[in-house]
């Protein structure tokens, strides 16, 4: 409840703090940008980066959770590209993070031991594919 | 009799699990079908270092262990804080591009090919890839290094967790890196192009990498680019605007004007252009290009417009000025009913005239 309305206030404040960013913005030098060659539309334009303020919001949060103090996640948001940030937002606990997660049980590690020995998993350092020659 | 059952169900789990990981190899069986023509049949690229991987940290270990082989000074530790989640034990695959670029490196991911992959490690970059070790629904995510590979034995070579030198079966690897969907990337020294780079994704890893590095660095990024693909219009853009951040007009002018010539309908190289002319105090020239940007960016309504708007304003704003101090000299001004100067025939006959085209206006001592 709190967190909702913490999180709404939070999207509030970034749309308008953006809508009096965008005649600012437009005084400094008239160079334009190599990323800007892509972009097709002023509208899509627009429209992608208020979507994408968004959803760098909800990545900064979901790292918070992840045990990332506010000022490390706001670094690490800051070194996505728009579309990284699209790949991760929303399902930031499902991605693979490469790991090495240990935490296998009995019955698994026994499957796990076969199929590492077929060469189709390799979980365990001490096995040795029959693959191998 | 309860203990059969259970054998019983132990291996039809076993055998269903075989059925459903995939056993098939296809790009093991293709590579080694065909072997291409211009891939070594082996290598291994021993000059890699070598990061033990502390608990669940293969992410930072990889990613210290391609860094250090490119150019970089950095531990695994110092990547902690850049790349591991501590609630997931594990690193993203975009936190470990974006790692890569904080540390003013190109982060570029490879095709989802082990023919790929090979043909970089041959070029001697060693390659991060994502495996997941365990099964699909059992997954166990890892980070490790491609250094080298045995055509001939079937095998590839990995800087992986706590192996220096670990050696897999090609099928193997494939079983295992499939199932991140083939997923590899490389670090590399800004400047440098991937061998397997494709003109979009090199272009794309650039404009990533450009604000994490100065624009010396960015000038090496977009003139390796050019080398390899003379026509991209984002890497005229991307060098000339290096250049102006450097203060080089003069260099700047020129990749504009290429970028203007090639891409005749681009309207950021026309405003860039103008602006570049502006700062140069060469405004008639600059008038001209940025009304030439301002009616291609309306033509294709593109992000171009307002700033191109803005670029012809105050280039207008600058000549009227002038204009105005030059015809209490000459008596010859003309001005249209909106405001805007004819500054363009006549500009260019003084200029002409004068022999020293764009001073002209201010030569007339009323600039400013």
């Amino acid at each position: 409840m709190n967190q909702n309305f913490i999180r709404t206030t939070g999207r509030i404040l970034i749309l308008s703090m953006l809508s009096l960013g965008l005649p600012l913005q437009s005084v400094q030098a008239a160079i334009i940008g190599a990323d800007k060659v892509t972009v097709s539309t002023q509208g899509q334009f627009d429209r992608e980066r208020i979507r994408n303020i968004i959803e760098r919001e909800d990545v900064r949060s979901a790292l918070e959770k992840q045990g990332i103090d506010a000022r490390t996640a706001h670094a690490r948001v800051d070194a996505l590209t728009d579309e990284e940030v699209q790949r991760v937002a929303g399902k930031l606990d499902q991605l693979p993070a490469g790991g090495d997660v240990l935490g296998v049980l009995l019955t698994v590690f026994v499957v796990l031991l076969v199929t590492d020995i077929l060469g189709f998993t390799k979980v365990f350092p001490f096995t040795r594919s029959i693959q191998a020659r | 009799m309860n203990a059969t059952k259970n054998a019983r169900l132990q291996v039809g789990v076993l055998f269903l699990i075989i059925l459903l990981c995939g056993c098939a190899t296809p790009q093991t069986q293709k590579i080694l079908q065909a072997i291409p023509e211009n891939l070594p049949a082996q290598i291994e690229l021993t000059d890699v270092p070598f990061y033990p991987q502390e608990t669940y940290q293969c992410g930072p270990a990889a990613l210290a262990t391609a860094l250090n082989f490119s150019g970089a000074r950095i531990t695994p530790s110092d990547l902690i804080a850049q790349v591991y989640l501590p609630a997931r034990e594990g690193s993203l695959q975009v936190e470990m591009l974006a790692a890569t670029r904080r540390n003013g490196f190109l982060a570029y991911e490879i095709a989802p090919k082990l023919e790929d992959l090979l043909v970089e490690v041959a070029a001697g970059t060693p390659v991060v890839v994502l495996q997941n070790l365990g099964l699909s629904w059992l997954p166990k995510w890892h980070y490790a290094v491609v250094v080298g590979y045995d055509l001939p034995r079937q095998e590839i070579i990995l800087r992986s967790g706590l192996t220096q030198r670990q050696v897999l079966p090609f099928t193997t690897f494939e079983h295992t890196w499939a199932r991140s969907a083939h997923w590899a990337m490389l670090v590399l020294p800004a400047g440098n192009v991937p061998r397997t780079a494709t003109e979009a994704g090199y272009i794309k890893a650039a404009l990533a990498l450009e604000k994490n590095i100065t624009s010396e660095e960015a000038i090496d990024v977009y003139q390796a680019a050019l080398k390899k693909w003379p026509e991209n219009l984002t890497a005229h853009i991307g060098l000339g605007n290096a250049f102006y951040a450097q203060n080089d007009k003069a260099l700047a002018e020129n990749i504009f004007r290429q970028a203007t010539l090639k891409h005749p309908q681009s309207a950021i190289a026309f405003n860039n252009l103008a602006q570049t002319l502006f700062d140069d105090r060469r405004y008639v020239e600059a008038n001209s290009a940025a009304t030439q940007a301002v009616s291609l960016a309306q033509a294709d309504g593109g992000e171009a417009l307002s700033s191109a708007q803005q670029t012809l304003q105050q280039i207008n704003k600058k000549m009227l000025r002038a204009d105005l101090c030059q015809s209490t000299l000459s008596g010859t001004v003309s001005i249209s009913r909106k405001g805007r100067i004819r500054a363009n025939k006549r500009g260019q006959s003084i200029s002409k005239s004068r022999g020293a085209p764009g001073k002209t206006l201010d030569n007339a001592g009323c600039a400013e």
